[in-house]
Parts: structure tokens; C-alpha cells; sequence
């Protein structure tokens, strides 16, 4: 008995030392090297008061919040979530809309790469056309911070900023395809950035302002597929 | 029992550290994919949305007729471009829901354009462009069938928003098990019903046939 005893203390203490490595692992923080690259055009948003809508996933709800009727409950996109914002110009004047859908990705690592997110976006802009984004978002830094003060009353030390975007570009920025309207042919880099403005723990809500900020040109390299 | 204790210690760290690493955290519910070969290579492969089971949302801009009638997840868009941006779930043939899609619809002078954005969580996502529709092109096509504004109606009208033979309907891209296809597409509205609150009940049929860098 005391020996049982003495093995699941360890095994306890074993796994809070694996807890906290994790917790403060250096490896699952995003490295953005795109960042000073990528900005010839910006766009901004404010959440949640530019959410035109937005659906999550059933697994994706965090715990204690109240589920909507219209989440996403079937068990391929239990995972995923749906959201479409108003997008604003350097002058707060609404420019664009766009669609983001989200997914876990296969590439969530807790020693590695971080809780990893595709987050694949379909942008319009009106009277110019639109683009499609692809990027790969570590969420850990977010969830690292916010997840302790809605669970566990710890104070919060924002506002915050995150920088979330870490691939699947070749330094870690997203991926810009032209689709329709004068973007057509284009392809280009994207990151995304945002701050923490506010975090309510007992409304598990937040507030956010954010810019994503892309680069497009006629593409370098002809493909060879 | 000092032996029991480290060695119980080691396990439980290497343990967790082995769950954060191996696990497949982000692994999502895979269904057969309903793909087919065709005869003159490539493959094809259909998608499917319910009306209105599948909608999750659509935002527009002005008046854009049925497809954004008032109500629950409709949102009114600031710009006087046409822009009508929607949202749904998709399935496969077999009618298991898959995935999730976001259609983008603008005819404005300069950028007028259809973008599909399909997002199957355990394959990756496909992007599907082809040009406009006509303005209200499934309003005037029931209106010619007999709908009438606030009237319930039941019938059969389909409308090829991009018919079969269109090569501007092209697969322009897509990730993970949808990188480097290339390809068509078509896209069918199968209206069978109407509300007279203006809900559309029916099916929209994207079918796809892709080849590797064609």
C-alpha cells in the first residue's frame, strides 16, 4: 500500500514537472522572421465589434460557456470554427470582408510546434477583388495566458500582443493566392498580428484589436508539378 | 520504496511528455472520401449543401434577393458594392457533413468574381473561382417559375451558377491533400421550395474534377 502510495505521488510529481516544462517551453513560442518583410498593404479589425458572425465547433467551445444553437455539433468539424469580420483601412474606414475558417491542425505539438490552427481566410475587397489566405497559427502563446485567468482567477497582465502566424510560408508567414478581380494571378505573404485588449473571466470573453498585413506580387518561381 | 519514488517520478514526466508530443491532438474525424476516377484520368469528386440545414450565415451588401432574406445569421454589409458573402456547411455525396465553406460573390465593375473557399478539416481546404453570376440570377430564375415575393412555393427549378463546360470555373488551388490539383467545376442550385419568409430549401451541388498540375 505504501508503495502505491509513494508511485502515484511520483507519478503526480512527475507529471506537474512535464506540466510546467511544458507551460514554459521555449520551442512552442512563434517565431515570426516574416514580420519586417511583409507589409505593403495592412488591414485592421476590432473584436468583437466587427464580427459579422461567427460559429464554433462543439469541442472548441471552452468549458462553462454556454453553447449556441448554432454550433457546429457533427463530429468531422466538431474541431473547427467560422467567423466573418469586417475588415478597416488605415483610416478606420471598413474596406473589406472576410470569412475565416479554423481547424486544429495535425500539426499541434506540445514539445515542438504549439496548439497549431489552420485558419484559411477568403478576403474581399470590394471594387478590387478577392484573396485567399492560408495560414497555420500557434494559439499557444494565447491560450497560455488567457485559459489561467478565466479557470483560475489569476490576475491579468494584459493588454497583451500575439503574433500567431507561423506558417506555413518558408519564414513562417501565410500563404496569399489571388482569386478573383484584379488579384488574379497574384500570390504573396501574410501575417497577422493582434492585442488583448480585454479579458472578461466571467463572461469567458475578450476583446481584441487585430491587423493582417500582406504582400503580393506576380509569382517568382514557375511551377513544375 | 527512494527506487519506486524516482523511478514513478520519471515515468509520470516522460509520460506527459510523451502524450504532448505523440498524441495526435489535432487529428479530426475522417470519413471515406467519395472520390471516383474518371476515364480520361483525374478524379471527381461532388459536394454537397442542404438548404437551409447547411447555412450558417450570410452577410450582403445592398439588396441581394433571396439567398440574404432576413433572418437569424444575416448581417447587412456598410459598402454600396454587390457583395453577397456566405456561409455553410458542406458534405460528401453520401451526405455526411465534412467540412465547411465560405462562397464570396461580388459583380462590381472592377472585380466581379465567385470565390469558394471549401475547408475539409481532415484533408485541408480547396479553392474553387469562376466569374459572377448575374445579379439575382436565382430570384429572376423562380420568379420565371412562378415565385412570387411572400408567397410560399414548391417546385424544381435548378440554376448553373458555373454549368458544365465552363472553363473558367477552375480549382485555382488548395492545401494539404488538395495541393498541386488543378481543375473544374461546376456549381448547381436545385431549388425545391420557398417559404414566405423567403427560406430556400434545396440543394447546391459543387462537383469537381481535378487532375495533379494540369
Amino acid at each position: 500500500m505504501r508503495y502505491l502510495f509513494v508511485a502515484v505521488l511520483g507519478l503526480l510529481l512527475g507529471a506537474a514537472a512535464a506540466g510546467a516544462a511544458i507551460y514554459y517551453n521555449p520551442l512552442i513560442t512563434t517565431r515570426s522572421s516574416a514580420e519586417a518583410d511583409v507589409a505593403d498593404r495592412a488591414l485592421h479589425y476590432s473584436l468583437p465589434s466587427e464580427v459579422l458572425g461567427f460559429a464554433l465547433g462543439e469541442q472548441v467551445v471552452p468549458p462553462g460557456t454556454p453553447k449556441h444553437d448554432g454550433a457546429l455539433w457533427e463530429e468531422t468539424i466538431e474541431r473547427t470554427a467560422m467567423l466573418s469580420l469586417v475588415l478597416d483601412d488605415a483610416q478606420d474606414k471598413p474596406t473589406a470582408i472576410a470569412s475565416r475558417m479554423l481547424a486544429v491542425s495535425s500539426h499541434t505539438d506540445f514539445l515542438l510546434s504549439g496548439v497549431r490552427v489552420n485558419d484559411y481566410w477568403l478576403l474581399t475587397i470590394p471594387g478590387e477583388g478577392t484573396l485567399f489566405l492560408r495560414a497555420e497559427a500557434n494559439v499557444w502563446p494565447f491560450l497560455k495566458e488567457t485559459l489561467p485567468v478565466w479557470y483560475l482567477g489569476r490576475p491579468w497582465k494584459g493588454p497583451a500582443d500575439y503574433s500567431p502566424t507561423a506558417g506555413p510560408g518558408e519564414h513562417g508567414e501565410a500563404v496569399v493566392v489571388g482569386a478573383t478581380g484584379r488579384f488574379v494571378g497574384l500570390e504573396g505573404t501574410a501575417i497577422e498580428k493582434y492585442r488583448l485588449t480585454d479579458l472578461d473571466p466571467a463572461a469567458r470573453s475578450a476583446a481584441a484589436t487585430g491587423e493582417i498585413a500582406f504582400k503580393l506580387g506576380a509569382p517568382q518561381v514557375a511551377k513544375s508539378e | 520504496m527512494k527506487t519506486t519514488f524516482f523511478l514513478a517520478i520519471f515515468l509520470g514526466f516522460v509520460g506527459v511528455l510523451a502524450a504532448g508530443h505523440f498524441v495526435p491532438w489535432g487529428a479530426h474525424v475522417r470519413l471515406p472520401s467519395q472520390t471516383r476516377v474518371i476515364a480520361n484520368g483525374g478524379r471527381a469528386e461532388q459536394f454537397l449543401i442542404r438548404l437551409p440545414a447547411d447555412r450558417i450565415d450570410v452577410a450582403s451588401a445592398k439588396t441581394s434577393g433571396l439567398r440574404a432574406a432576413p433572418g437569424a445569421g444575416t448581417s447587412t454589409l456598410a459598402t454600396t458594392e454587390p457583395l453577397l458573402v456566405e456561409h455553410f456547411k458542406v458534405r460528401d455525396a453520401a451526405g455526411n457533413v465534412v467540412g465547411l465553406a465560405a462562397r464570396h460573390w461580388s459583380a462590381d465593375a472592377h472585380a466581379s468574381g465567385t470565390a469558394w473557399s471549401l475547408m475539409i478539416p481532415s484533408r485541408g481546404a480547396l479553392l474553387l473561382t469562376a466569374p459572377a453570376e448575374p445579379r439575382a440570377a436565382l430570384d429572376t430564375a423562380l420568379h420565371t417559375a412562378g415565385y412570387s415575393a411572400g408567397a410560399t412555393w414548391n417546385g424544381d427549378v435548378k440554376v448553373a451558377f458555373a454549368p458544365e463546360g465552363t472553363d473558367a470555373a477552375i480549382v485555382a488551388g488548395g492545401s494539404d491533400e488538395f495541393a498541386g490539383l488543378a481543375g473544374k467545376y461546376t456549381e448547381t442550385w436545385t431549388i425545391t421550395g420557398v417559404t414566405d419568409g423567403g427560406e430556400l430549401h434545396g440543394t447546391i451541388e459543387i462537383d469537381t474534377v481535378t487532375r495533379h498540375g494540369i
